[in-house]
């Protein structure tokens, strides 16, 4: 049997006294795109980033690449090196331009020359369609194109998983498609992902395993067919049909916010 | 001789007084680098130090901050005199630069925290050391945007120079006053005085301006 690339095992997470995650374990496999949906507040994105450790998590256990990841003693850059991450709020670095924002992991991180670096970030630009905003500075760029910037800046890093925290979730509506349009080219490309999104019509086309998260724990997960159409509980029933009212998700229509 | 010739023996005396540029141009220039890496030093244990470091840079902070800074002043120069043997020179930029610092710390510290966390959490997430997080991202932009409040402090610090001349240092401010003595002109030899002052913080705030303004990044 393959180890799968991550596994996470009874995660806790407190903040005071909310407990946010209250046992959480899943898995996933290399090349699998995971969608993580739920209702607000329930834990989604302190999931994500307790697997790169931004947040601590107060205990159970993270398997990357099948092994332990032990936070005291690991040294965690290596680890973040291999696990990419794209935030809501792109956190694009402002002094930066877009090539630099890109270039700047493989260089300060992995010590790659400074002007080869610059080629993998040219190189990783054009993978997101962006070569032409190369020297626009963050400020410069629509939400949408940070974003992309924000997902060029991860690649150049050659992760093995890319984490995505509610990666539309900040932009205009008619400009999540762009971003949808380049992860939608990462799972193709055989990318693992893992998406905190409220994005059906992705979750529906591109994923291959959508988990719904509610109160701290696993609720229900599964394959987009069966958590769209025919899901265990009642309750995930309610979540997916409340969400995708909200949007379209009509899949002959998923190209809309895709 | 007349008033004309009491006035004309002031502005005969220009010169003299701008020979008291060197020391107070040396004085301020000095206290500034100093206090701006004291400061810069003092702010980083603030944000990033944790516990132990981040009280010992608020102690400091208030500490110096609630004395006048003749007090400093005399205090390095009496104990410095018995202990160290500092120069009224030193102990004036000395004096300058602990002053100034624990300014700066806060001018710095206000900049660092008001950079968003996730520039921070951006940089982690890449595999950067928290060291280079501070050092390469952080800093640059905290830095840029700290500039016009260091520029005022820049200008306190170049008109608090003016103390050393209650250590007798023959500074601008000093040799003012022994023109204003000698010709009993004190009105008119203060006003050149402080003409030479509003020049002096005119051109360091356009020249800090003009550096602002080149550094700037788009927002």
């Amino acid at each position: 049997m393959v180890e799968p690339i991550l596994r996470i095992e009874n995660l806790y997470k407190n903040f005071g006294d909310v407990e946010v995650l209250k046992g959480v374990s899943l898995t996933v496999e290399e090349g699998e795109v995971v969608v993580i949906i739920g209702p607000s507040g329930t834990g989604k994105s302190t999931l994500l980033r307790c697997i790169n450790y931004l947040t601590v998590p107060d205990s159970g256990d993270i398997y990357f690449e099948g092994r332990k990841i032990e936070y005291k003693q690991d040294n965690l850059s290596i680890v973040r090196q291999k696990i990419g991450m794209v935030f809501q709020e792109f956190n694009l670095f402002n002094h930066l331009t877009a090539l630099q924002n890109v270039a700047i992991g493989p260089s300060k991180v992995k010590k790659i020359n400074k002007t080869k670096a610059l080629e993998l970030a040219e190189k990783e630009l054009l993978r997101v369609g962006l070569q032409d905003k190369a020297d626009h500075y963050p400020a410069e760029l629509s939400g949408g194109q940070k974003q992309r910037v924000a997902i060029a800046r991860a690649l150049a890093m050659d992760p093995k998983i890319l984490l995505f925290d509610e990666p539309t979730s900040a932009l205009d509506p008619e400009l999540t498609g762009e971003v949808l349009m380049v992860m939608k080219d990462l799972a193709l490309d055989g990318m693992t992902m893992m998406v905190v999104s409220h994005e059906m019509g992705f979750a529906r086309e591109v994923s291959d395993k959508i988990i719904f998260l509610e109160g701290g724990v696993v609720s229900e997960m599964g394959s987009p067919e069966k958590i769209f159409n025919n899901p265990d509980k009642e309750r995930t029933l309610e979540f997916v049909s409340k969400i995708t009212r909200l949007g379209p998700i009509d899949s002959s229509r998923g190209g809309s916010d895709i | 001789m007349g008033l004309n010739g009491k006035a004309g023996e002031v502005f005969k005396s220009i010169p003299y007084i701008l020979q008291g540029l060197e020391v107070t141009l040396k004085v301020t220039i000095l206290a500034l680098i100093i206090g701006a890496a004291l400061g810069l030093i003092l702010a980083l244990m603030r944000v990033y130090g944790g516990g132990f470091c981040s009280r010992i840079s608020v102690f400091y902070s208030r500490i110096i901050r609630s004395l006048p800074l003749i007090v400093i002043l005399f205090g390095l120069y009496y104990l410095g005199a018995d202990i160290l043997d500092l120069s009224a020179y030193t102990a004036v930029i000395l004096a300058l630069s602990v002053h100034t610092a624990a300014y700066q710390s806060e001018i710095f510290r206000g900049a660092i925290q008001s950079i968003s966390i996730g520039q921070m959490e951006a940089a982690l997430a890449l595999g950067m050391s928290k060291f280079q997080c501070i050092f390469s991202i952080i800093l640059p932009q905290a830095l840029r945007r700290a500039i016009p409040y260091w520029s005022n402090e820049a200008a306190i610090v170049l008109k608090d120079s003016s103390l050393a001349y209650v250590l007798g240092i023959a500074e601008l401010l000093r040799r003012g006053e022994y023109v204003s003595a000698r010709t009993t002109m004190p009105l008119l030899t203060y006003t050149i005085v402080g003409v030479i002052y509003f020049i002096l913080t005119f051109v360091l705030s356009r020249g800090l301006f003009f550096v602002e303004r080149k550094l700037s990044i788009p927002e």
